[in-house]
């Protein structure tokens, strides 16, 4: 018998949703070529570290706010725009904390760290949604557009 | 459990039906619509809370679309002509119909960078609907109209906020 979805969403942890690999810049690296991987690869945001370890994030939000109207020097290194020191979060940890942080704080990508606190990749509140969706009743998957062929397609949407 | 074939009402768990012998086994389990997978097909859009529509006029520029968004914190404004839903402006538009191509948001009327004819869904549409789209379009707001008029919209966080308040949240454990 299939698992009701409510306990599915209650024992998971963040290992098992299937995640984007994401992208991680530099402090150095500019707002240009950061704009340019969000669009081309459709993502929300971007981890920015050193040496490994995640010093801040730059998302679609922080473009509202601080790019959008001011027409900032796309040569601007993002660690000038990013916001730093975001929340992360660790394979182990419950998916539902993910969630809270999501809805309660309005995070809406959280950069996975492993135990020693290096980038690994993205979560996105899309990934969770992905998550939820890939446990729904047949019935749901099979509305148009298809969702099955829609998730066998590689990552970027 | 009640026999589909007779109506018998049969004690918990036998086999065969008491009245007609009929196969019961297995009719008992749990169907996959049932619970919040169900819900999530019965609940309405209207139930949960949307997000307040934002409308601006076509001919509004680019920034005052931007200084919408940024004074009510939505990353979605909606372009309404003459009532009728035209397009949305969205965060994504913003990255990239506006900085990648360098236009002037002071001087771009929202209408040149707006996404047009977006999809959208009415408040009698079950949430899964919504996730459905999310997922597999990659949309993050979407525009709720029931009969040519504009409600409010959708997004990503409004559906994990359902999600959280239903599941996860103070019943969690």
């Amino acid at each position: 018998m299939a698992r009701q979805i409510e306990e599915i969403l209650k024992s998971a942890t963040i290992r098992d949703l299937r995640l984007e690999s994401g992208e991680a810049v530099s402090r150095s690296t500019s707002l240009g070529e950061v704009c340019e991987i969000l669009d081309r690869r459709r993502f929300n945001a971007v981890a920015v570290c050193d040496d490994r370890r995640v010093v801040g994030i730059f998302t679609q939000r922080d473009l509202l706010f601080r790019v959008a109207l001011e027409r900032v020097d796309p040569d601007t290194p993002i660690g000038e725009l990013m916001t730093p020191e975001p929340l992360t979060i660790e394979l182990h940890q419950p998916l539902r904390e993910a969630v809270r942080a999501m809805t309660e704080r309005g995070f809406r990508n959280l950069p996975l760290v492993d135990s020693e606190g290096r980038w690994v990749g993205m979560v996105s509140s899309r990934n969770v949604l992905r998550y939820i969706a890939e446990h729904f009743p047949e019935a749901v998957l099979n509305l148009p557009p298809r969702l099955h062929q829609q998730l066998a397609r590689p990552e970027g949407g | 459990m009640r026999c589909p074939f007779c109506g018998n009402d049969n004690i918990p768990g036998v086999e065969l039906c008491e009245s007609c012998g009929s196969e019961l086994a297995g009719l008992d389990i749990p169907e996959a619509d049932s619970g919040f997978a169900g819900r999530l097909m019965s609940d309405s859009l209207g139930d949960l809370e949307l997000t307040p529509k934002a409308e601006v006029a076509p001919d509004a520029t680019a920034a005052e679309a931007i200084e919408r968004m940024r004074r009510e914190r939505h990353g979605c404004v909606q372009v309404v002509d003459d009532g009728r839903l035209v397009g949305i402006f969205t965060e994504r538009d913003v990255l990239a119909r506006l900085v990648r191509t360098g236009l002037d948001p002071s001087t771009t009327p929202v209408s040149q960078v707006m996404t047009p004819g977006p999809t959208t869904l009415t408040s009698h549409d079950p949430p899964a609907f919504a996730i459905h789209r999310m997922v597999s379009q990659g949309f993050r707001h979407l525009p709720i109209v029931d009969g040519g008029e504009l409600r409010g919209s959708i997004s990503v966080r409004n559906l994990l906020r359902y999600i959280h308040s239903e599941i996860l949240g103070a019943s969690a454990g």
